[in-house]
């Protein structure tokens, strides 16, 4: 089964792209989810839970997805960026709230 | 007691179900009755009777309990069904021949 | 990375499915024995063979205990460094009490968590609990180890490795990954229909072994994705703790409105207040449920701000016949007993994730369905299983020739997880039955004695795995395997003798007088010997046709 560019350290980069840039991208995806849909009226447990339901799938199509791009640095600029995006969203939000 | 017959009824409605569905594939068919041909409707009704038993199966697991919990009975065992049928198949093939009970020896009519 | 889409998604499956599929199978066993954690806990604890009793009466039974109660050393110690002076010798001020009870289990649990005076963490709490006899109010002994709902079950989610918590974060990316080998299995699994019912046992062990890869998989596949799905979203609130970190502040806000919408004061009021009558609270609660058509048991039943005049009682119904966990709780007043909140009906969302945590903690009341989740666990296993012995089977050759030693450790490796695996429960559950019920002074408790077993059973069958492993380096089968099947079968066997001859209670008896728990346990060690023996029969006659291979490609003649 041969990668193409598949040198360690592209491969450890790949790794952690999936993991840690997962990791950010479900919290703000969670963190986005509660703080908005509670601001739209949503019991709090109810958009707890909901958000934590949704994003767990959206963990496992973007940890997939990781590998499966062509372009590592894309995947970080989504990922990574895209969860800390949906996170400052969050807090803006809760600002506003509290 | 009810209870308990009914869900046993269920489980056998699964099994045979997924027999039958089995049966309707020419590999699995090749496996239990040998060289014997058949015909294209045999296939189909082979399939919709293995469709039936299965949803005969579901119904079965609602008389018995809540939906929440019937619906899951129900998939459980599909997948424990279709677990006996590929042993069955594997080892003792010639069993599922009584799935096929009253058919004309020459499946081809 | 890949040249295609396809080729991405079997790298990883097979390189993410090798290395957590290690942790998988320890999940996968020990959740599907944890289907009858309390029966294999009546086995283990002979005392409290006895039939599952309704919750007691609290005011003659559960006050007395809870009253006498205080926390547990364990406990005690965590407060290291987090108190401002010495650490308290009692503890009087309790948050909460509880109780609760299933219908699998004879005996109840009760638990206390107890205010902590000087922690620099106000909201600090420390913990006790106790082990009652419901029809006396007598304790169980505290070394007494519940090896089902103590260690096997939570072994299945933590590792029951506590340092930092890491057990659990270990568990959870298994979980994720299980979660992507599912959907990557499905891509690369071109045949999935056509092969569905396909298992070519007579085949070259490449092919019967993915045979029964593929097909363990696909199956049970609603199950396997499930279990995986709904135990990550069990702990979620662990993995992303968004509500306590981040978003904090907007916790808080929602916790001081649900506190006046609800009634039920988040704090003490500072005021000592008797507690009126409970039974009489449980009553009530029970005549409210029957009169909405749900008549039935208390599950559970907790004290908050015991003592204090804002004092709460709360009463919640055993959610048996449904999947959903418990519901309908009705709150009291602690110090009056009159009703202050019966729970509204939950909202779609609740009943969703209601409906997923309750599918995976099962405290409804189904048998079949009980064995129907054991079933999907051991498929589970055996998909894992024969995933780790396929990566092996496809490499071993080709590395003999390499005389690389890769296959010859993920071998060793996949012996520990399986066969050694069993052999540590075992080892554990013969410790169980040999071990004297009072441990000698300064010797380690009990139960802490059977888990040193257990992890020492398993250290053991890794050393002989890794030991007898040098043949897989040639392309030839580990007589490991055999030898540990046998092993399994051996212990199996002395387990249950072992069981009949310090209890009495051997399986003639236990199936005449219809007492399940003891007899299934039993019955499934002796299934699992004849499993083992089988096994171990079969692999001593694949041994001895496979021939040797050398670096450089000639094979050796066969050995006999």
């Amino acid at each position: 089964m041969a990668a193409t560019d598949a040198t360690t350290s592209h491969v450890i980069a790949r790794i952690a792209a999936a993991l840690l840039g997962g990791y950010a991208f479900t919290w703000g995806l969670i963190a986005l989810g509660m703080a908005g849909l509670f601001a739209l009226g949503m019991p709090f447990h109810d958009a707890e839970h909901l958000s934590s339901m949704l994003a767990l799938l959206a963990y496992l199509g973007v940890f997939c997805w990781a590998f499966a791009a062509r372009s590592l640095p894309r995947v970080w600029a989504v990922l990574a960026g895209g969860g800390v995006l949906m996170a400052a969203a969050a807090s803006l939000i809760q600002h506003m709230l509290v | 007691m009810r209870d308990a017959l009914l869900l046993l009824g269920a489980m056998a409605a699964s099994v045979a179900g997924m027999g039958w569905l089995a049966l309707a594939m020419d590999v699995h068919w090749e496996q239990v009755c040998g060289e014997t041909p058949r015909s294209p409707a045999l296939v189909r009704g082979l399939r919709i009777l293995g469709g039936a038993a299965l949803a005969l199966s579901l119904a079965l697991c609602l008389a018995v309990d809540h939906p929440s919990m019937a619906s899951l009975v129900w998939v459980m065992s599909l997948a424990a069904g279709a677990l006996a049928v590929v042993f069955t198949l594997s080892w003792r093939a010639r069993w599922l021949r009584v799935l096929l009970a009253g058919l004309p020896r020459r499946a081809g009519s | 990375m890949f040249q295609n889409f396809r080729l991405a998604m079997a790298w990883l499956h097979t390189w993410f499915g090798l290395v957590l599929g290690f942790v998988l199978m320890a999940v996968f066993f020990f959740g599907a024995l944890s289907v009858f954690d309390r029966e294999i806990d009546r086995w283990a604890i002979p005392e409290s063979r006895f039939e599952p009793q309704p919750m007691p009466s609290f005011d003659k039974v559960l006050r007395p205990v809870f009253e006498s109660m205080q926390p547990r050393p364990e406990s005690v110690a965590t407060l290291r460094g987090e108190v401002n002076g010495p650490i308290p010798e009692r503890f009087d001020i309790v948050r909460r009490w509880g109780a609760y009870t299933t219908h699998r289990d004879p005996v109840l649990n009760m638990f206390a968590g107890y205010e902590v005076p000087n922690a620099k963490d106000p909201e600090k709490t420390v913990w006790g609990s106790r082990t009652i006899d419901p029809r006396n109010g007598r304790s169980l002994p505290d070394d007494q180890l519940k090896i089902g709902s103590q260690f096997f079950y939570p072994l299945h989610y933590s590792l029951n490795f506590h340092w930092l918590d890491l057990g659990y974060w270990i568990v959870g990316l298994a979980a994720l990954i299980m979660l992507v080998a599912l959907v990557t299995g499905v891509i690369m699994h071109r045949k999935i229909f056509r092969e569905f019912f396909t298992f070519r046992p007579a085949k070259h062990i490449q092919r019967s072994t993915l045979d029964l890869h593929n097909l363990t998989g696909v199956l049970a596949l609603p199950f396997h994705f499930f279990f995986a799905f709904t135990g990550l979203v069990i702990f979620a609130g662990l993995y992303f703790p968004v509500a306590h970190s981040q978003l904090e502040p907007l916790h808080e806000l929602h916790e001081k409105l649900e506190a006046e919408e609800t009634g039920l004061p988040e704090d003490r009021a500072g005021v000592p207040a008797p507690l009126a009558s409970v039974d009489a609270m449980v009553a009530e609660a029970q005549r409210r449920w029957a009169a909405q058509g749900m008549s039935g048991d208390v599950g559970f039943l907790a004290v908050q701000h015991v003592g204090d005049a804002n004092g709460y009682v709360s009463i919640y119904r055993a959610g048996t016949d449904r999947i959903a966990l418990t519901s309908n709780g009705i709150h009291f007043k602690a110090s009056t007993g009159e009703v202050l909140r019966e729970d509204p009906p939950p909202s779609a969302v609740d009943r969703v994730a209601e409906f997923l945590t309750g599918l995976h903690l099962q405290h409804f009341r189904h048998w079949l369905l009980r064995w129907l989740y054991v079933l999907g666990g051991l498929t589970g296993c055996v998909c894992i299983a024969t995933g780790l012995i396929f990566f092996v089977e496809k490499r071993k050759r080709q590395h003999a020739r390499q005389g690389s030693q890769g296959a010859r450790v993920a071998d060793a490796l996949a012996v520990t997880t399986i066969t050694g695996m069993l052999l540590a429960a075992l080892g554990m559950m013969i410790a169980n039955r040999l071990l004297p019920q009072a441990m000698p002074a300064g010797w380690p408790g009990r139960g802490d004695l059977e888990e040193y077993v257990f992890w020492a059973s398993w250290l053991l069958a890794m050393a002989h795995a890794f030991w007898r492993s040098p043949p897989v380096a040639q392309g030839r089968l580990s007589p490991a395997w055999g030898e540990q099947c046998w092993a399994v079968c051996a212990l199996s066997v002395a387990a249950v003798l072992l069981n009949w001859i310090t209890t009495g209670d051997h399986l003639l008896r236990t199936v005449a007088e219809g007492y399940w728990p003891v007899a299934g346990v039993d019955l499934f060690l002796l299934a699992s010997a004849a499993l083992a023996a089988t096994a171990a029969r079969r692999l001593a006659r694949v041994a001895r046709a496979v021939p040797a291979m050398q670096p450089g490609g000639k094979p050796e003649a066969a050995h006999a």
